[in-house]
């Protein structure tokens, strides 16, 4: 019932009143809302949100940027992030090298603009791959639980799986996996998918029980539609809300592990340019006084995934009616009723 | 009476859970490859004394076999042995698995020092500064990884000031470790009377303590600040706002609602970090329990991870159990 209030408080606030409500049309996703004006009403949302919360534009800004560094690195970069000078090890920070030298003598600054596609690339695929087979698994599990017979007891069996795999030490877990499929790029991503599948999993089943209540889902159900089919066009889009704001953080997270695995030495191996090897690399260096060279990749690290808990808290923000509300009431509009 | 039947449910529920996380290990480990066979007797045994140890030690079985066999050993208390130690795991893990509580123990204390009072003032002033500097350090301490935090802490304060010692184990060389009662190396050196060994015991806690509360300071304020938040907008705040009691007390019968699930989000991290103290302990050289799990996992040593994961989930298990038990002298409802 809520996504039902919610979709008519949205369209009554973007001015845009719709025809009347029917239980089955008033499923988002739905084609009797003019798609123009919801983007209007979304991005207005989108800066009005942002110039009361500052910090959320940060976020973006965060984000964005490392994600251009890392596609210009190229370009941008100053040296070649896997070529050492050996005449110039251990420099600390100059005008030749922004952020030092490590201890085989490359540039530490090239490095830390080449890691965010090594680093951003295995964290954002390891939180897809996990978040779509995650909110699928959680999907069908929610929408038979509470059905009879083989397929409630097959959802459950997957619902306790995933409870034994929760039950396990992530990070142990995640270096067996890799252990397991071999160092590789691929295997990391694989390892953080695995990991990760039971947040995705809990969180979609717990909305789609909901879900599954509406009105409008029975109103399908009434008119024969299929279960597949119900699943994908109505429960799911309505369902994950949570999920995308989720995504973000959990893409912080993925960049946490995969740079900590790099650093047990069961990630990325040594010359890639990766957050994790370097601030390993340079875990001998800081007793003997040289910070710089675990310092700065661990600052951007920080940086990074602070920014996509931003954008995080922004999407979590946005998608709360309740906070969409007090937006709305400072923009001077009319409160929904 | 109805706690001991909560009890008794609640542990009839742990046992299939047991036994999945026994399996999945299992499973996990056999298809690690490697064969510990010749990774214990070097590349230049002969392919006879390979044989003679893979069929000692079972290896030569059909998995399921293998598994009955790891399986009966498991209930007589039997964790196999570690090639890399020769020594039983059980022994090992009872040496180190204290090592790591007392890391995560004063770290989860010390994040709670920080984490619950700037919880509750975050909570109730809400657009303040405090309430700025809650948000802040809630989304910060997510974002930076502990490993990195223990490095910063130790060129601050062991190689620029001095004033903590190298982080190289949980005593410095010269110190005897105390005789051991409870494991925790403060505790016990402290019933020895050994102040020497006190001194030593702490010296090499603080930093990787503070680096644990750091970062755990962020969840637990979170949580406080979330929880707290509802609680001073409950009605019963409201109403004791309405009937003139001063905010001291009002904030204090938030609190004492709050705590519940300030507790739950405390037993969840300490079972987390029972696993997810590995890499500070590695920092340190701490010899804990996680470091041994992870050396085990690099090096196909099959029983020590299989030990440590079991050993990790018994005890969180166990500890899930105190904290359920302590609903009950918290919260009247649950009654």
């Amino acid at each position: 019932m809520s996504s039902n209030l919610e979709w008519e408080k949205e369209s009554s606030l973007s001015g845009q009143a719709t025809s009347t409500a029917h239980p089955i049309h008033a499923a988002p996703g739905a084609r009797a809302r003019s798609r123009l004006a919801r983007a209007r009403g979304k991005t207005g949302y989108f800066f009005a949100a942002i110039r009361q919360h500052p910090e959320f534009g940060l976020g973006y800004v965060i984000v964005v940027g490392i994600v251009l560094v890392g596609l210009l690195a190229p370009w941008i970069a100053p040296y070649s992030p896997v070529t050492a000078d050996p005449s110039q090890y251990l420099e600390p920070p100059s005008w030749q090298h922004p952020m030092g030298t490590d201890s085989s003598g490359m540039d530490i600054l090239s490095r830390v603009m080449f890691a965010p596609r090594i680093d951003l690339t295995i964290a954002i695929l390891g939180t897809l791959v996990s978040a779509v087979i995650g909110t699928l698994l959680g999907a069908v599990v929610g929408y038979y639980q509470s059905a009879r017979g083989l397929r409630a007891i097959s959802c459950d069996a997957i619902v306790r799986a995933s409870d034994v795999l929760q039950a396990f030490p992530v990070f142990v877990f995640a270096i067996a996996l890799v252990a397991i499929f071999g160092q590789s790029i691929q295997s990391i991503i694989a390892a953080i998918a695995f990991v990760n599948i039971p947040i995705y999993l809990r969180l979609t089943r717990s909305q789609v029980i909901s879900v599954r209540n509406t009105r409008y889902v029975e109103a399908a159900i009434v008119c024969g539609v299929g279960d597949l089919t119900i699943i994908r066009r109505h429960v799911i889009p309505n369902a994950i809300a949570p999920v995308l704001a989720q995504l973000s953080v959990n893409i912080g997270f993925a960049i946490i592990l995969t740079a900590a695995l790099s650093f047990v030495g069961a990630g990325v191996r040594a010359p890639a340019p990766e957050w994790g090897s370097m601030i390993a690399m340079g875990f001998q260096n800081v007793t003997t006084g040289q910070w710089w060279p675990s310092v700065f990749p661990g600052l951007a690290l920080a940086v990074t995934v602070f920014g996509f808990a931003l954008v995080g808290a922004s999407i979590e923000f946005l998608s709360d009616p309740e906070q969409r509300a007090t937006i709305v009431a400072r923009k001077g509009g009319a409160r929904p009723a | 009476m109805h706690i001991l039947r909560y009890i008794t449910k609640r542990l009839l529920f742990v046992i299939p859970q047991l036994l999945g996380i026994i399996v999945v290990s299992f499973a996990l480990i056999k298809a690690i490859p490697g064969d510990p066979a010749v990774l214990m007797l070097g590349p230049l045994a002969s392919e006879e004394s390979i044989g003679a140890l893979r069929t000692e030690l079972g290896f030569d079985q059909p998995l399921p076999v293998q598994f009955w066999i790891y399986f009966k050993g498991l209930l007589h208390g039997d964790l196999g042995t570690s090639w890399q130690t020769t020594r039983p795991v059980f022994e090992d893990l009872m040496l180190r698995f204290p090592a790591t509580l007392e890391l995560i123990t004063f770290g989860l204390l010390g994040a709670l020092l920080i984490g619950i009072p700037l919880g509750v003032g975050s909570a109730y002033k809400r657009t303040g500064l405090l309430g700025r500097l809650g948000d802040f350090y809630g989304l910060a301490a997510g974002a930076v990884p502990d490993f990195w935090l223990a490095l910063v802490l130790i060129y601050i304060f062991y190689t620029a000031l001095g004033w903590a010692p190298a982080p190289m184990g949980r005593l410095d060389i010269i110190a005897i470790p105390p005789p051991q009662v409870t494991g925790f190396y403060t505790i016990d050196s402290v019933i020895a009377g050994d102040w020497e060994t006190v001194k030593s015991a702490a010296a090499n806690l603080a930093l990787p303590v503070l680096t644990l509360s750091l970062i755990n300071a962020g969840p637990i304020l979170k949580m406080t600040q979330s929880t707290m938040q509802r609680m001073l907008n409950a009605d019963f705040s409201r109403y004791a706002e309405l009937a003139g009691l001063p905010q001291r007390i009002i904030v204090r019968q938030a609190f004492r609602n709050a705590l519940p699930s300030v507790m739950t989000i405390v037993s969840v991290l300490y079972g987390f970090l029972i696993g997810g103290a590995v890499l500070v302990e590695i920092v340190f050289s701490w010899g804990g329990a996680g470091q041994y799990a992870v050396q085990g996992v690099l090096n196909s040593d099959i029983n020590p991870v299989m030990g440590f994961v079991i050993f990790a989930a018994c005890f969180s298990l166990f500890f899930y159990l105190i904290v359920d038990l302590l609903y009950f002298l918290v919260d009247p409802r649950v009654r």
